[in-house]
């Protein structure tokens, strides 16, 4: 096909890449236009995770809403229930407890150094290093394992409740999570100085992938991917909630506005986790955690919102006076933060694509549709599994 | 910030919330006075309420959220696209437009964002008998 490009005719070739691809760990659609190895434009197409869960929502009483809000995504889940449950205690106009607010506290940091960490090898397996991915991956179980001694699961954590959190902290963890930092923080001023210094990695990371900061201000760009264009806004410094208005910690920026920028302000956030952790363990006081909060909420309309390690998590929530709620709009970071794929991209190599695109740290899902691009004619087919499976085996006994 | 109060009727406040209702006549007048205090769109959510249905504008402004609601009757009105003040609504202006079958003219990209053409159920979220609180 051929499309203009700047003043030029260019003659261009359409390559689908997704949603099934060995680069991604998750699944997405990029309909790229290349013209020989350049990137010319790309088009993404989202909802291959649809899964109907703000409908779900309206039919289901709060408790259970809260259950359905963990499962959204398996690395921020934590976030999603805190701030659902500060959504709700928003409606019913009520404060939880201080011990709760520092509970609370540790377990999202702890989430943010668990996510930071899978980001961080991740972005070593694309760019091939696979040695740092892995031992990344084997420190990542020591942060893993302190979050299992805190809320009782590795993945989805359980702790959340609306009123407060369901267990409570002993002295005997404490002083485990905090042996457990001393190793972490070591290891993470080890990895920050070969992210940093290694030639082969500076080389693939300074210069490419820029999204300069009048884009990332136009197109309302959230979390690490605008902060390393140096736009510096964290939800957890302007609008505070739980603890962080009570600790001491710095938001680090950077002006790079390249993929080394976006490694280096990561992961220099997380030592600011580590010692915004170690601040909550000092300070914590004893008290209750939970409050009793009714079945039934009042007519309202609240919204809250938090700091997810991908950027900034809004739940805008309605009640109706019944137990289940009348209407639960959730906006996830990575949703607007797709719109800085497209200016990162254009003009760059298709091999750094892999790398390029995972350095906004995408959260999306994946279903099972296939889309045919005829590249003659320029048609989107959309097919379902049944009518795949009789073009590609020739039977329709499925 | 006084002037954005005095557009509309400010119904709510709420910790570090404003929730304001504004009449469509003043809706572009108070974009354009946010946009000169340089807001930045956080989301936008609908609500079905009956034969109307509600679109509330998520603002943020230097760590305030301006929430501004605007009644559209259902297939009836048309109302027109943010993005050329606002470039980021791009993508939550497409989810309103499949959610609810509200039609907003001047979009850049007025395609589907989750749901299929064929196969997936036409505007998912507005209500219907037999649903939760619908008799």
């Amino acid at each position: 096909m051929i499309i203009m490009s700047g003043k030029s005719l260019k003659r261009c070739y359409s390559l689908p890449i997704g949603p099934q691809h060995p680069a991604f760990p998750e699944a997405e659609n990029l309909e790229v236009k290349v013209d020989g190895e350049t990137i010319v434009d790309v088009v993404v197409n989202v909802g291959y995770l649809h899964r109907g869960i703000e409908k779900a929502m309206e039919e289901r009483n709060y408790i259970r809403s809260l259950y359905l809000s963990e499962r959204i995504c398996g690395i921020c889940n934590f976030v999603h229930t805190t701030t659902y449950c500060s959504l709700v205690e928003n409606l019913l106009d009520i404060e939880i407890p201080e011990r709760a607010m520092y509970i609370r506290t540790i377990a999202l940091e702890l989430e943010r150094l668990q996510s930071h960490m899978l980001w961080a090898g991740i972005a070593g397996y694309e760019l091939g290093f696979d040695t740092l991915f892995h031992y990344i991956w084997r420190d990542r179980e020591f942060i893993l394992d302190a979050i299992e001694l805190l809320g009782g699961k590795r993945v989805n954590y359980g702790l959340n409740t609306i009123g407060g959190v369901r267990r409570d902290m002993s002295e005997d963890v404490k002083n485990k999570i905090g042996k457990i930092l001393k190793y972490i923080e070591k290891r993470f001023k080890y990895y920050i100085k070969v992210f940093t210094t290694d030639i082969t990695i500076l080389r693939r990371t300074e210069g490419i992938g820029i999204l300069e900061k009048k884009d990332a201000i136009k197109y309302c760009i959230v979390g690490p991917t605008a902060r390393a264009s140096g736009v510096d806004y964290d939800i957890r410094r302007i609008d505070p909630y739980m603890a962080y208005n009570m600790v001491d910690f710095n938001i680090i920026t950077d002006n790079g506005c390249d993929i080394q920028a976006r490694v280096k302000v990561r992961l220099l956030e997380a030592l600011e986790s580590i010692s915004i952790i170690k601040q909550c363990l000092k300070d914590i006081k004893k008290g209750d955690i939970r409050i009793k909060v009714p079945f039934i909420v009042p007519e309202n309309e609240a919204i809250s919102r938090s700091e997810a390690p991908r950027g900034e998590i809004v739940y805008y929530g309605r009640s109706n006076g019944t137990d289940k709620p009348e209407r639960i709009k959730i906006r996830t970071p990575t949703y607007i933060n797709l719109l800085s794929i497209k200016p990162m991209l254009v003009d760059e190599n298709l091999a750094d694509l892999p790398i390029i695109v995972m350095s906004i740290d995408p959260c999306f899902s994946c279903t099972d549709r296939i889309t045919i691009i005829d590249v003659k004619s320029g048609k989107r087919e959309i097919l379902g599994e049944q009518e795949f499976r009789k073009r590609v085996d020739g039977k329709n006994d499925y | 910030m006084e002037d954005i109060m005095r557009i509309g009727r400010v119904y709510k406040r709420f910790k570090n919330t404003v929730w304001i209702e504004v009449k469509k006549a003043k809706f572009e007048k108070l974009l354009k006075e946010l946009k000169s205090f340089d807001a930045r769109i956080s989301s936008i959510s609908g609500y079905d309420n009956g034969n109307i249905i509600e679109i509330i504008y998520h603002f943020d402004v230097n760590g305030k959220l301006i929430n501004v609601k605007l009644r559209v009757e259902k297939d009836v009105y048309v109302i027109n696209s943010i993005t050329k003040l606002f470039p980021g609504a791009e993508l939550f202006e497409r989810e309103l437009m499949e959610m609810f079958g509200i039609e907003i003219k001047n979009h850049p990209d007025p395609r589907n964002l989750f749901l299929d053409e064929r196969l997936s159920p036409k505007n998912p979220l507005r209500k219907k008998i037999g649903d939760n609180n619908v008799r």
